[in-house]
């Protein structure tokens, strides 16, 4: 049970996660259940919901982290390659 | 360089002695001083080629030992490079305290570890029996009488305040005693310590991130919390380590249910009562023109269905893995 939650794991999960946000489709699957993300946010975001600020922080997943995380997934996968 | 334009000349008189018998004598005494002058004083027996062939070396030597010590700290650009290192140094200590001061606050985490024994005591007693205490908010510290600037009293003088003693004191006495454990058991092992602190570690960061996370969703932005949660995230080691306690010397699986599900509670009642000033302001932080009453009371709603889910679910399963280990 502890080897589940040891720390390099939990590098691993955040990473999968940040990865599985990424390959959403925007055209194909996010416009498609209406999660596309918008553009005329405007200011003054006073009482937004939850379900708009996770749609704004998929669409900076997908827009901010996308060279990083193929950054990251290669460095991961030549060690495990080399070292797994 | 002063040796080789002798041991030239002494080269040279074979050259010279064949068409001239008279002029080489002449000539060799011209040419051998001025370099022989520059070298040392002791031109008079270098002034032969042959004798000073061998006397060369020392002379070199002697020579060059002296600027070698001497001038190696009078050189400028031994000097220079003394400075850029200094700088260099002083420079990059700065940059590090600079950034210290950024990432780790200071000043911020003084004031978490500023407790009393009193403090201390009543804060276990607090965290292990929370169901009697009865006011839960913190004093503001008062800059000038009437007036606040934001700021809580220290744990100190105040006992809801959250501090930071007692979680990192926890933490390892947790990892202490469950290595001990396994050794009365006959299982331990180095390695035992580090997993279990990477283990414990995990789930604390982990435990933030999901605060985190929810604030953002719940857009509750709260000034300085992420230092009140990692401390209230670590209370729950207290209660880890009476559950651990009790399960060891009890075998009674009821006794051991009981145990955890007590100190479970408690934790989570303390968390449930401590946590509401931070995820939910008694100030309608939002906006404060304009807000219709029924959005908020359903924003509201939400907070404290996140709180409850926090304290009771999410401490429960990470209760249950650090205590099952």
């Amino acid at each position: 049970m502890a080897m589940l939650f040891w720390f390099g794991n939990l590098f691993y999960v955040a990473v999968l996660l940040v990865n599985a946000v990424a390959v959403l489709s925007e055209d194909r699957f996010l416009a498609r259940i209406g999660w596309a993300g918008q553009q005329d946010q405007g200011f003054g975001g006073g009482d937004v919901s939850i379900k708009a600020k996770l749609i704004n922080l998929i669409s900076a997943i997908r827009t901010l982290m996308r060279i990083p995380l193929i950054m990251v997934n290669v460095v991961i996968i030549v060690y495990e390659l080399l070292l797994g | 360089m002063a040796h080789q334009r002798p041991a030239f000349t002494a080269a040279s008189p074979p050259l010279l002695h064949h068409p001239v018998p008279q002029h080489p004598i002449p000539h060799h005494t011209m040419r051998s001083p001025p370099p022989l002058s520059q070298t040392s004083s002791g031109s008079a027996y270098a002034a032969s080629p042959y004798q000073q062939q061998p006397g060369v070396p020392m002379h070199n030597q002697g020579h060059g030992i002296h600027p070698a010590y001497g001038g190696f700290l009078a050189d400028p650009a031994a000097q220079i490079g003394l400075q850029m290192g200094a700088s260099a140094m002083r420079n990059s200590r700065e940059y590090v305290k600079q950034n210290m001061n950024r990432y780790v606050n200071y000043t911020a985490l003084k004031h978490y570890f500023n407790v009393s024994n009193s403090y201390v005591l009543n804060k276990l007693r607090l965290v292990i029996f929370p169901w009697r205490h009865r006011p839960w908010t913190r004093i503001p510290k008062a800059v000038v009488p009437g007036q606040t600037d934001g700021m809580f009293l220290p744990p100190r003088d105040d006992l809801n305040s959250p501090d930071m003693y007692i979680p990192v004191m926890a933490f390892v006495t947790y990892i202490l005693l469950y290595t001990m454990l396994a050794g009365i058991r006959g299982h331990f092992h180095p390695e035992l310590l580090g997993k279990l602190a990477s283990t414990a570690f995990a789930i604390v960061v982990l435990e933030i991130l999901g605060l985190k996370f929810g604030c953002y969703l719940l857009n509750i932005n709260n000034e300085s919390q992420l230092l009140d949660l990692v401390a209230y995230s670590g209370y729950k080691f207290v209660g880890i380590i009476a559950t651990i306690l009790i399960q060891e010397l009890s075998s009674n699986g009821w006794l051991r249910f009981l145990g955890f599900f007590y100190f479970f509670s408690s934790n989570a009642f303390f968390l449930l009562r401590s946590l509401k000033y931070v995820l939910l302001p008694e100030t309608s932080t939002d906006n404060p023109r304009g807000t219709v009453q029924a959005v908020a009371r359903a924003q509201r709603n939400r907070r404290t269905q996140f709180l409850f889910i926090y304290s009771y679910v999410v401490q429960f399963v990470f209760m249950w893995i650090l205590t099952t280990g």
